[in-house]
């Protein structure tokens, strides 16, 4: 019977609040140990260990997968990842063409490539191949969250989680293979189109071929060598379903602040070097710099742990990078501060005298190395957008524009000198923007960020007009560079896997 | 090297420890140290009709993960990325915690206690009731809540609350293979097991997409070790079609005319199984010689398929062995979809393809529920699958209840689609909307809305307060959902699955069962729903209300049993065998549920489409599924972020390329769709997946439905979706191109 109203709705949400599933139903599900799953995974893991000069490797039959995407749910389940977190993606392959209709879901995760981009791009060593598996590794507490891999691999595999301030990938699910079950992804796929094979790396690195790639849209195999493949009936001229999208790439704004501002810096120490001797102008630009490197933490996860860098040096150009500019550093505070020696009541001895100008020219040619491992950070990911002209043409052109601009404090001409540089650099990136591997570039350049290179052309523009004053110059051509550089990142579109619709 | 290797790199360490496994036990495997249970539990899924078992990991009671279930008999270790994320929308932020009352002053919906909304909720609609009469409030349902809650439901809107109409969101998903199937069998009766998918040597699927639209069932076609022939009917060549042996891409609607034709060829060819016939049906003559006028030649010009096409395919189920033919939405959600339907049922039943493994007609189900729905909702057919126009079923109702008889409307509840023609009319002005979108999915979205505007009083009953329908209520009561609760689903096979209580519902959430508990007591019917104290003794109930039905569950002890058994599939009468076999199929001795058990041949001419092309609007819209990662409005696909990387976040429309061409569209521009009833824009995805003149949209967008025409079958009353006439327009200025496009 029915009790009064209000004590109703009382025992109500308390028995909503009661959960009875156990007490209720859970005699039958016994503590037991081992993988139940293990009877639907069996044939699609290997029964015996890698050997000598041989490694696991996904295998994809794409014949047998139908799309639906469980492997990309239960990588996220049964690893316990973050939220919205997943290691596996999904991407359509297709043909536009009337004739044929056609199209085939992919399934895509890390390809624990036998030269691995990320690893060599690691300024920390934070990657590991395994020496018995051949499974790429990712030292979770090694990691200093710079998200170089995630722009050195091309295929898009390395993800940063913000929440924890690194990087995390696919590994495989070693801990799983180590004691005989299957990876999350493979253990899932209702039509067993996943599996794990044991490949030799011999034969793997032996029958490449020129231009082979794993899938249509995916980057050159010869590049990292990676071990997955994809097998199954699929057309040649099949291409991937967002081979045509525009995808804005992230701005990091912390790097385009740093890069602006220690080429600036850079370009004032050797503009004044070579012409004007101001101590003052190298004061400028040694507040750039600092204030440049200082901004560049910020786009660490981890910066706490970022001493580790010079770890890389051997391979990554970002370890290259931060070595140098950290030389460089030390030695423009030197002769930022030599430069005020002479604010003393005594005359220095002359054998430091005679320092002055190698210490000027040593420091010079640093900045210019420096510049030149921050050019080759990018150069190194082989994006189209950051091709080696391109990317020398963009940091040189800031480094000695902004460079004359700034050491000319108070000098039109070298501001108007550096105006024009400028300008001529960005007309030249015009005719290099021409180049066909760049159509996506320019899609997003002249899309979705067109109205910035209008307000970069104006500032330019401003910059000339206004080269009487120097200070509204310099702040005009500042911005215009850290416009550029903005679109430097945004518009340097990633190698990926295919992706969907 | 070897110093810098072991001493300045951090092998261990908090982050990595996060990702450290050990084994899970209860048969997990390895799974990772945070997530560890201490028991496990398994329960259906609340997504689809599959109903697969998810095996729920438990720590202290409550779901911390999920895993596929190694032993359900249905899905056999597999789920689909929805089942996996199955746990993420019950913890969204959108969640109702509380009632929501329509503030008259702002128009805003603004927190109550359920005291306050039981009150409004009772005094809004008796004083409807009192001053227009019984037909003026109803209700729209749904295939997403368990059986014992849609029995409450039903049982407390036509009996307690003295409604005459309610009807549910199966509507339009299931209500045509509900009538085809009452019809030609004389009960609502899908007869497979999926064992069925793994036996056959022809499989045919007509207006399916089971690869994507039900990826669990897919699974058992790919294991059948028979390498079977796979025919997919449909205009579009989806994932489906893309793993068919033969892929039929008819004209769209011209599925009836096909399918009689194929009949045509099969009986020309004396490819029928006259014993079968003879014993098992009736009307065959008629419908043989009603075959005449679908020569083959004539079905190839309507359908645009070649005659060798119509033909291969025809010899294929023809000469079949144990051939099954399964439908979906293609052919439901049509204008002629009962007699569609039941052109299948009869090449099964002409065939002898029923009752034998690997055979059958089959209709897949949309929602977890739909079979309940149909069985149990108190809606078109009265509790149990009985009939509210017999006499004798309302007296035999009305004593299990221990209820008067006329208590029991003795007419039929309006279908959905009245039901709506009555807000619009003004007849209908109370409405309460339980676990449905009706805004965002009724078909002719701008005359749906317009027409929920009428009400003088809307309740939405749901787990968000903020979907599209929830936002236009006066009052939004808070539902527990999927795992919060305790009740039975009957999945597509006729399997009841339960469902279990592993998490708690947000603030001052409710089992709808619950709700209707108090709805009950405050509107002072208490007193007949004594007995309705849990879930699990409304099941006692509906058992005595299915006694002597082809629905037949008496002999399911309780709950625990079904928990036991990996569910079980009706029918189970109580005298059957200690253990229902784990896949059983029904027909095995021919004898069909019309009173001469026999089934019968139903046919009719085909009609032409509701809206035709013509110059203005040359090109046919088709809708359907976009992913399996998406379920139908989305309210809580929408809500996973695993899910939302799985399909496109903003609409986009499948335009082939031949007609991207002749209307200069680009890829991935915007472009307008319009009907004769709205415009709306999106991306353009250019596919020769779809033929020239046509384009698809998937149906979770909830802007599609602003275009959709409102066709539907005569006899199910069931939306056609698949058809309508629209046109394409560029965007001609860049600057609103630019716009559209940043905008996504």
């Amino acid at each position: 019977m029915l009790t009064s109203d209000e004590s109703l709705i009382e025992k109500l949400l308390a028995e909503q609040q009661s959960l009875t599933a156990v007490e209720r139903f859970s005699q039958k599900y016994v503590r037991t140990q081992g993988h139940s799953q293990q009877r639907y995974y069996r044939d699609l893991i290997p029964l015996s260990r890698p050997q000598t000069g041989e490694q696991y490797a996904f295998a994809v039959d794409l014949d047998k997968c139908t799309g639906c995407k469980a492997c990309v749910s239960a990588c996220h389940s049964l690893n316990g990842l973050d939220e919205g977190e997943v290691w596996r993606d999904i991407g359509l392959l297709r043909i536009a063409e009337e004739s044929v209709a056609y199209q085939q879901t992919v399934t895509t995760a890390c390809h624990h490539c036998l030269d691995p981009a990320c690893a060599e791009g690691c300024p920390v060593l934070a990657y590991e191949k395994d020496e018995e598996t051949g499974i790429v590794h990712h030292l979770d507490d090694q990691c200093i969250g710079c998200q170089y891999c995630t722009l050195k691999c091309p295929y898009d595999v390395p993800k940063y989680n913000k929440k924890r301030g690194i990087v995390r990938k696919c590994d495989m699910c070693h801990q799983r293979l180590a004691v005989g079950e299957s990876p999350a992804c493979v253990q899932a796929c209702p039509s067993g189109a996943i599996a794990i094979q044991i490949v030799s790396q011999e034969a793997l690195r032996k029958n490449l071929q020129p231009g082979d790639r794993l899938l249509p849209g995916a980057f050159d195999s010869n590049y990292t060598r990676p071990t997955t493949s994809y097998t199954g009936a699929r057309p040649a001229n099949g291409h991937p379903a967002d081979g045509g999208k525009i995808r804005v790439e992230h701005a990091h704004w912390p790097l385009v602040f740093m890069l602006v501002l220690t080429q600036a810096a850079v370009g004032v120490f050797v503009v004044n070097g070579l012409l004007l001797h101001q101590p003052f102008a190298n004061l400028v630009a040694f507040v750039f710099l600092n204030l440049g490197l200082g901004l560049s933490v910020l786009h660490l996860g981890q910066p706490l742990k970022a001493w580790r860098a010079f770890l890389g040096w051997r391979k990554s150009w970002m370890s290259r990078e931060i070595m140098a500019f950290s030389a460089f550093a030390g030695l423009a505070s030197v002769v930022t501060g030599w430069g005020y020696l002479k604010l003393l009541p005594f005359s220095l001895p002359v054998f430091l005298q005679r320092l002055t100008i190698p210490l000027t020219w040593t420091t010079m040619i640093l900045g210019l190395v420096a510049v030149s491992t921050s050019c080759m950070i990018y150069v190194d990911t082989r994006r189209p957008f950051w091709s080696l002209p391109m990317t020398f043409l963009k940091f040189f052109g800031a480094t000695f524009g902004l460079g004359l601009a700034i050491a000319g404090l108070g000098k039109p001409s070298f501001t108007l000198m550096g105006c024009a540089l400028l300008l001529t650099v960005s007309l030249l990136e015009l005719s290099l923007l021409r180049n066909s591997a760049l159509e996506k570039s320019r899609a997003i350049l002249y899309g979705p960020l067109a109205s910035l290179q209008w307000a970069r052309a104006l500032l330019l523009v401003l910059a000339l007009c206004s080269a009487v004053s120097p200070l509204v110059a310099i702040t005009a051509l500042l911005l215009a560079q850290l416009i550029e550089r903005t679109c430097f990142f945004m518009a340097a579109s990633a190698h990926r896997m295919p992706g969907g619709i | 090297m070897k110093f810098i290797t072991k001493h300045l790199r951090a092998w261990e360490g908090p982050l990595t420890s996060d990702l450290v496994q050990h084994p899970g036990e209860f048969g997990l495997g390895n799974i990772p140290r945070q997530l560890t249970p201490d028991a496990t539990t398994t329960v259906v899924c609340g997504f689809c009709s599959t109903g697969c078992g998810l095996r729920v990991h438990l720590k202290d009671g409550v779901a911390i993960n999920l895993s596929a279930e190694t032993d359900y008999p249905v899905n056999l270790g597999m789920a689909c990325p929805k089942g996996w994320e199955a746990l993420t929308p019950l913890h969204s932020p959108d969640r109702a915690t509380s009632p929501l009352l329509k503030n008259p002053a702002t128009g805003r919906l603004e927190p109550v206690s359920w005291d306050q909304a039981l009150d409004v909720f009772c005094s809004r609609f008796q004083s409807i009731l009192t001053e227009h009469g019984r037909e003026s409030v109803a209700w729209l349902g749904t295939g997403q809540i368990p059986c014992e809650e849609l029995a409450f439901l039903g049982a407390l809107g036509k009996f307690g609350m003295g409604l005459i109409h309610g009807d549910g969101n199966t509507r339009q998903c299931m209500s045509t293979a509900a009538t085809a199937y009452k019809e030609s069998f004389g009960f609502d009766a899908p007869p497979f097991t999926y064992a069925d998918f793994e036996q056959s040597d022809v499989l045919v699927f007509i207006g399916a997409n089971p690869c994507i639209a039900h990826p669990i069932m897919w699974q058992r076609v790919m294991s059948n070790s028979h390498h079977p022939e796979i025919i997919v009917l449909d205009p579009r060549t989806t994932e489906t079609a893309m793993a068919a042996t033969q892929h039929l891409a008819l004209q769209p609607k011209s599925d009836l005319t096909l399918l009689y034709g194929i009949a045509y060829i099969l009986v020309s060819k004396n490819w029928v199984d006259l014993d079968y016939i003879g014993n098992h049906t009736t009307n065959y003559p008629a419908f043989a010689e009603f075959l005449q006028t679908f020569d083959t030649a004539r079905v190839a010009n309507v359908t645009g398929l070649t005659i060798e096409a119509i033909e291969r395919c025809a010899k294929t189920i023809g000469q079949g062995q144990r051939v099954s033919l399964w439908w979906t939405m293609g052919v439901n959600q049509s204008h002629e979809a009962t007699r569609t339907a039941q052109a299948i049922i009869n090449i099964a039943l002409m065939t002898g393809n029923m009752g034998r493994p690997g055979t059958g007609a089959n209709s897949i189900t949309g929602q977890c529920n739909a079979m309940g729905s149909r069985l149990f909702s108190n809606t078109t057919n009265m509790l149990g699958g009985h009939d509210f126009l017999n006499p004798v079923h309302r007296k035999k109702i009305a004593s299990i209840l221990n209820i008067e008889d006329a208590s029991i409307p003795n007419k039929n509840s309006l279908p959905y689609d009245q039901i709506l023609a009555g807000i619009e009319s003004g007849r209908i002005k109370g409405l309460w909307i339980v676990a449905t979108n009706t805004a965002h999915s009724w078909i002719n979205q701008s005359w749906a809305r317009t027409t929920l505007a009428k009400l003088e009083f809307l309740v939405v009953q749901d787990m968000y307060g903020n979907t599209e329908t929830a936002k236009t209520a006066d009052l939004v009561l808070p539902a527990a959902g999927w795992g919060e609760k305790e009740g039975t689903l009957i999945n597509s096979e006729r399997r009841f699955g339960l469902m279990k209580k592993v998490s708690r519902a947000p603030g001052l959430a409710l089992s709808d069962f619950n709700i209707f508990r108090l709805i009950a007591q405050r509107w002072g019917c208490g007193e007949m729903f004594q007995k309705w104290t849990s879930p699990e003794a409304a099941f006692q109930i509906m058992k005595e209300l299915s006694r002597d039905q082809p629905c037949d569950i008496s002999g399911i002890r309780d709950y625990q049993m079904i928990d036991d058994c990996g569910g079980i599939q009706w029918p189970f009468a109580q005298g059957s065998e200690p253990l229902p076999q784990v896949e059983r199929r029904l027909f095995e001795d021919g004898k069909y549920y019309h009173s001469d058990g026999r089934a019968r041949f139903i046919f009719e001419p085909t009609r032409p489409v509701a809206e035709p092309l013509d110059a203005e609007f040359p090109l046919v819209l088709l809708t359907g599924r976009g992913t399996s990662a998406q379920w139908h409005t989305q309210t809580r696909t929408g809500k996973s972020d695993i899910l939302r990387k799985l399909y496109p976040a903003n609409i986009y429309v499948e335009v082939n390329p031949s007609d991207a061409e002749r209307l200069k569209i680009k890829a991935n521009t915007q472009i307008f769709i319009r009907s004769r009833r709205g415009k709306i824009s999106a991306t353009a995805y250019i596919t020769s997946t779809v033929r020239p003149g046509q384009i698809f949209i998937p149906m979770h967008y909830p802007e599609l439905n602003q275009l959709t025409f409102p066709a539907f079958d005569p006899y199910s009353h069931q939306p056609s979706y698949k058809y309508c006439a629209v046109t394409l327009e560029t965007v001609a200025r860049l600057g609103l191109q630019r716009k559209l496009a940043h905008r996504n």
